[in-house]
């Protein structure tokens, strides 16, 4: 017979936290009464070093073999204690946990009702706990690659970190070129440089490092297994023109089809045979196959024969050890109509600018509008940010204060005799950005606080912005010759199609959410994968750059080990019991089971590396024979049947 | 005077949505019905029909089976399996005469925590007027006795 169950029980109060709304030593007296229960008690933080102690003890002197902790969530703490279980010479498996901080006492008034919760979280932990059996961790050798998916200035940045470590790095972006926004900025506030040079600086390196591998025009199309070993595939489009290209640009004057240049956010037109923009990585021409007819005049004039039509794409399979995901975001994008968005060329967005501004821009830094120089420019903030529309996200997208009052500086430098105003919701230049505000009110830009989002009216060539003043509390209207609206930043376009592939969850305002905001803020919620950038949420390209080195060396803690440990809660089939209906094949997202030959019969069988342990197949074994570790039927059921006691 | 009665919800929730979504509801200090008590499974694809079964027979006056939204699984398409595996189940239970307004398949997603509450709240009203469960499963196994017999 099995040895005899003997738990240990201990009700944490988390300071006030649980014991402010539950009374724990009721619960922790009420413990001690449940079958098998050896010892239970209350301390004031379980998780500090002598609560841990304190469970060690108790191992030791009442010879424990079950441990119940009922504190926190077990995403927070789980771990901790399964270590204390480990340091202590158990099984780490042996261990469970009951939720009464952020299910009960944090969820909860009522101090009775509460408690009574607690109990019966309690002792629905205690009856798994009774059922629990010991499992040995999964080992997996670590590939020491890593995947950075998109090429922008976070994940360049993290690429370049984890080369610079030796790590082998295969970097895959969607565009034909790297860079992302940041290469269209240009001039990044206080460090004097300019957006494309910044990216041509860590490009120049990653290109001259002997273990980088760079996938442009290309995108990740499966990722399977987990931390050490994910298998991903990656599909490289055809860019239809090769390396010969020489720049010389007959291509591009013979091409018939033209289409509005997104790398200058919509300012201008670009042809469908294109370079992206001066210097970008790699510099070398492109087709885009959306709108080329395959008329085939780039093919005659190229001079160097790099033309090729008829390019194939093709498919590439990595294994690495992690996944970094760097997919960026997007500008928000005003509807058509939206403070006058669409229905003038007076009212263009702040990306759109910046390209303006930008002395290597469509405009060579002029600041033209409709053939004339504007002499009253309006800045609009928080469009797409802080609430302000139906569709805005209801947070600040961080950059567009800033950007605004670097703009409008730029535009007094070159406009001197210009009235510009900035129409503001709040002003939120934090950091080192302050000064810019300063500088702005120095330089009389006129800076008009609204509550209520100011209105654009467009009536042929003129316009006019309405808003209402809250310091004079009264509506004032201002002519415009230019209206800029301070757009903020969206989640990537592409981000539903990349978590398709990736699986990582979202927040409600559609950024990829951290596995925890202060304690694991670059990390995903799946083991082995990294967030760098504004992925996770809007961020200037400091920020970016700073998040990009971070995820680079939450990778490096898992690439520079030889093995990592994986939860051992995969399915397994008790081969005595399967009958051999196979069944669960269908139901494995993973292709993790196969069949089996046992002397005369047939049987299920689990591949541990593949299985990630979702449990589907023990939900449609008819026998029972397919089980899940750590959540298997009797574990379940346990819980169920005391659950009203 | 009778004490008001307070039905006895069992939640079945998956460990990346909604699990996560009631812990962020709890986090944020959102206040809750406490008359949900949870079980975590990793996927709501774990969810066996029978569970929900065995909870009505020992004492549950409804069950929520919670998931990851559509297209959201953090195991690809497990939820999608809960999906036809629940729709199935809730014709069962009709047939049990279990009351529809006793079983809900919901997903929550890991940053809804509102969705959570909302779900809860109403659950809890909605038992509150249809009273305990009235068909318990000793009765229904001797039901299925005496047919037995006739036949």
């Amino acid at each position: 017979m099995s040895e005899e169950i003997r738990i240990g029980v201990y009700i944490c109060h988390c300071g006030t936290n649980i014991a402010g709304t539950v009374d724990v030593e009721e619960v922790a007296k009420y413990a001690s009464t449940l079958p098998n229960v050896v010892v239970a008690r209350n301390y004031v933080f379980m998780c500090s070093e002598p609560g841990q102690q304190m469970i060690k003890d108790d191992i030791k002197k009442y010879n424990l073999n079950r441990i119940v902790v009922a504190a926190c969530s077990p995403s927070l703490h789980e771990l901790t204690f399964r270590n204390v279980l480990k340091e202590a010479g158990l099984n780490p498996y042996l261990f469970e946990m009951a939720n009464i901080r952020e299910h009960c006492s944090w969820a909860h008034i009522d101090r009775r009702k509460a408690t009574e919760k607690a109990k019966d979280l309690v002792r629905m932990a205690v009856a798994k706990a009774r059922e629990l059996e010991p499992l040995e961790e999964i080992k997996v050798e670590v590939s020491k690659k890593a995947l950075v998916i998109g090429g922008g200035v976070a994940g360049l940045r993290a690429a370049l970190d984890l080369a610079r470590a030796g790590f082998t790095v295969y970097l895959v972006e969607k565009r034909p070129v790297l860079g992302g926004h940041t290469a269209r900025i240009p001039l990044i506030r206080y460090l004097g440089v300019r957006g494309d040079d910044l990216i041509r600086s860590i490009v120049k390196e990653l290109v001259s490092l002997p273990n980088v591998k760079i996938f442009t025009n290309s995108e990740v199309i499966s990722l399977e297994g987990g931390v050490g070993g994910f298998k991903a595939k990656i599909r490289v489009r055809p860019r239809y023109v090769d390396a010969r290209c020489t720049l010389c640009r007959e291509c591009e004057k013979v091409c018939p089809v033209k289409t509005s240049n997104e790398y200058e956010y919509g300012i201008g037109e670009r042809k469908a045979i294109y370079l992206p923009y001066e210097g970008c990585y790699p510099s070398i021409y492109i087709i885009d196959p959306e709108i080329c007819t395959r008329c085939g005049e780039c093919v005659k004039i190229c001079p160097v024969k790099a033309v090729d039509l008829d390019e194939k794409e093709r498919f590439e399979e990595v294994v690495v050890g992690t996944v970094i995901l760097a997919t960026g975001f997007d500008p928000y994008e005003p509807e058509k109509g939206e403070l006058g968005y669409k229905l003038s060329d007076r009212v263009i967005t702040l990306f759109q600018l910046q390209r303006i501004l930008d002395e290597k821009g469509p405009t060579k830094g002029k600041l033209v509008v409709n053939g004339g120089v504007p002499r009253s420019i309006v800045f609009i903030s928080c469009v797409g940010s802080m609430g302000t529309s139906p569709r805005a996200g209801r947070y600040c997208s961080r950059m567009c204060c800033s950007t605004i009052m670097s703009s409008a500086l730029r535009i007094r430098d070159i406009l001197p005799d210009s009235y510009i105003y900035i129409l503001h919701k709040d002003i939120r230049t934090y950091g080192y950005d302050e000064d810019l505000y300063w500088r702005s009110l120095e330089r009389g830009v006129r800076f008009v606080r609204y509550e209520e989002m100011p209105e654009v009216k467009v009536s042929g060539e003129k316009i006019s912005v309405i808003v209402r003043d809250v310091t004079i509390g009264d509506y004032i209207e201002i002519p415009a010759d230019l209206v800029v609206l301070g757009v903020g930043m969206a989640q990537s376009k592409y981000l539903r199609e990349v978590l398709s592939v990736v699986r990582v969850s979202c927040g409600d305002e559609g950024f990829v959410k951290e596995a925890h905001p202060k304690l694991r803020p670059v990390d995903a919620a799946s083991e082995g994968i990294y967030l760098a950038g504004a992925v996770t949420g809007p961020k200037s390209v400091i920020e970016s750059v700073i998040h990009g080195s971070a995820a680079a060396a939450r990778a490096s803690t898992v690439l520079s080990k030889d093995y990592v440990f994986a939860e051992p809660i995969i399915a397994k089939v008790d081969e005595d019991l399967c009958s051999g209906c196979l069944i669960c094949i269908g139901m494995c997202p993973y292709n993790a089971i196969s069949v089996k030959q046992l002397n005369d019969r047939r049987v299920a069988n689990v591949n541990p590396v593949l299985c990630m342990g979702c449990g589907t197949c023990a939900a449609a074994c008819p026998s029972g024979a397919m089980q899940q570790q750590g959540f298997k039927d009797k574990q379940i059921f346990a819980q169920i049947k005391v659950f009203s006691r | 005077m009778d004490e008001e009665f307070e039905p006895k919800i069992l939640m079945i929730a998956c460990n990346w949505c909604s699990y996560a979504a009631v812990d962020l509801a709890g986090t944020s200090r959102m206040k809750s019905p406490h008359n949900i008590r949870i079980i975590r499974v990793m996927c709501s694809g774990r969810v066996d029909p029978q569970f929900i079964l065995e909870a009505f027979a020992n004492g549950a006056d409804g069950v929520i089976v919670a998931g990851c939204r559509l297209g959201d699984c953090h195991y690809i398409e497990g939820n999608y399996k809960t999906l036809r595996r629940m729709t199935l189940l809730k014709k069962l239970l009709e047939q049990l005469g279990i009351e529809p307004e006793r079983f809900r398949l919901e997903w929550i997603s890991s940053a809804d925590a509102k969705k959570y509450v909302e779900v809860a709240t109403d659950m809890v009203e909605k038992l509150k007027k249809l009273g305990p469960l009235k068909i318990r499963f000793d009765e229904l196994k001797k039901v299925i006795e005496e047919v037995r017999e006739i036949e």
